[in-house]
């Protein structure tokens, strides 16, 4: 019994791979080989910040097309350079040009919270429900973004995201995946440090106070600085990034804020 | 023929795999997004579902049954659906390298389609013949492209609804596709009405 078990399993087995293998070689499909170049030099990390969906898509476009698109976001201009190279095109490149901004800078102490939250623990499931936060437009701090993150630039200090912009390629993954749509494209100057507003709740002050004491208050300060770039829309500032120049009073305006919810951070990557 | 007949109508629409058995349930969400792919999936499908059967009931009831190993019967199946898959990827990637990027994963995927088991399953103990055998496989697979291309359709549509934003992707997919299922129900008086 066992013996017949094991001479037909084997006997069928070595038939269909048989098949498999002379079928396998009749239908070959010529591949690039310059397209298996490129994917070998590309990061692998499918970010999907190329625009296409994924690193081999990407590599077996930019083969076709015999140009590099807006480039490998992750591996830098270095990367695409070789990624040129190897298709015999010089590339007309782009430096990294945005990072992400988290537009809620409230810490644990600062946000209030009212209910106990007992649900899910995901920013999705909690934004159906409710009761997480009591700021409407605030971060929930479950971390849906960090999961999604494919170079782990997000983190979560004491409720507050934090982005490490030298890691952050701009992929965009974050700004789908935070339920509140806190995450914002914002350009880095080569001029100035990164600037931002890091609340994003469009309610009137006295509302804004009762649930946040980070919060926007849209007192109007940090625009009313000569030549501000701020400027407030729906109760809330925002930074025109367009306006920026190296005498941009940025400092100043942060320094006035009275809630200190104008961020910044050292000019990222350093250029 | 008759028999034939009937065997065609009930797997295609009463006792469909998706809808009333419930199989293959996951390229049936995923592939159901775009109509081009659906036809695509619901093809390949259709071609390892009827050679998976017909092959499956020749290995059956010449080997298996003749020397008395019917335990392997799992095995063999799933042996003769997995190099199948793999002759209709080949295929699909020489001669249509769209419709392989558009399927993706839920390609080689179909190895695991536990409709295609099933059908092998069923075939075997509803003690078909194997002109039987074939027609419920095709049917089979015709059922799955039929409820695929369905789904696809109302789903292209419903992209362009304006739908609260809670039931907005897999939610509202998940109830029409209980729509779906219960609208084929209703194919169950078929048969008594005539």
């Amino acid at each position: 019994m066992i013996t017949t078990a094991i001479i037909t399993l084997g006997v069928a087995g070595f038939i269909f791979s048989l098949t498999l293998a002379l079928l396998s070689k009749r239908l070959k499909v010529e591949e690039d080989p310059r397209a298996l170049k490129v994917i070998e030099i590309l990061p692998g990390l499918n970010c999907g910040a190329c625009g296409f969906s994924g690193c081999r898509a990407f590599a077996e476009a930019v083969v076709r097309e015999g140009q590099i698109f807006n480039g490998c976001l992750p591996g830098g201009d270095e990367l695409n350079q070789q990624i040129s190279a190897v298709i015999g095109v010089t590339a007309c490149l782009q430096s990294k040009s945005q990072v992400v901004v988290c537009r809620c800078g409230a810490e644990a102490s600062e946000k209030k919270v009212a209910t106990d939250y007992q649900g899910l623990l995901t920013c999705r499931a909690a934004q159906i429900t409710g009761g997480a936060l009591d700021c409407l437009y605030g971060c929930l701090a479950f971390g849906d973004c960090l999961k999604v993150c494919p170079v782990s630039a997000l983190s979560l200090e004491n409720k507050k995201i934090r982005v490490d912009f030298s890691k952050c390629i701009a992929c965009g993954k974050c700004i789908q995946a935070c339920p509140r749509n806190l995450f914002e494209l914002v350009p880095w100057s080569k001029v100035n440090d990164l600037y931002w507003v890091a609340c994003n709740n469009t309610e009137k002050a006295l509302k804004v106070k009762k649930v946040c004491s980070r919060g926007c208050i849209s007192c109007t300060i940090c625009a009313k600085v000569s030549e501000s770039p701020y400027y407030i829309k729906n109760n809330l500032s925002y930074l025109d990034y367009t306006k920026l120049s190296s005498e941009t009073p940025l400092e100043a305006a942060k320094t006035k804020c009275p809630t200190k919810c104008i961020f910044s951070a050292k000019n990222p990557k350093g250029a | 023929m008759t028999e034939l007949l009937l065997i065609f109508i009930s797997t295609l629409l009463i006792n469909n795999f998706v809808l009333s058995y419930f199989l293959g349930i996951c390229p049936f969400l995923g592939v159901s997004g775009k109509i081009e792919s659906a036809i695509g999936m619901g093809l390949a499908v259709t071609f390892v579902m009827t050679l998976a059967t017909s092959i499956s009931w020749l290995i059956y009831h010449l080997i298996l049954v003749k020397f008395n190993l019917l335990f392997l019967q799992y095995v063999i199946f799933i042996l003769v659906i997995a190099s199948l898959v793999q002759m209709v990827e080949m295929f699909i990637r020489k001669f249509s390298s769209g419709l392989y990027q558009a399927l993706g994963i839920y390609l080689p995927l179909i190895t695991t389609n536990c409709a295609i088991l099933g059908a092998a399953l069923f075939m075997v103990s509803r003690n078909y013949s194997f002109l039987e055998s074939v027609v419920f496989g095709f049917s089979g697979g015709l059922g799955f492209s039929l409820v695929l291309l369905v789904m696809a359709g109302i789903r292209q549509e419903l992209e362009d609804a304006d739908v609260p934003r809670v039931f907005k992707g897999v939610p509202l997919t998940l109830i029409t596709a209980g729509l779906l299922a219960l609208i084929f129900m209703g194919f169950s008086g078929l048969f008594s009405s005539i």
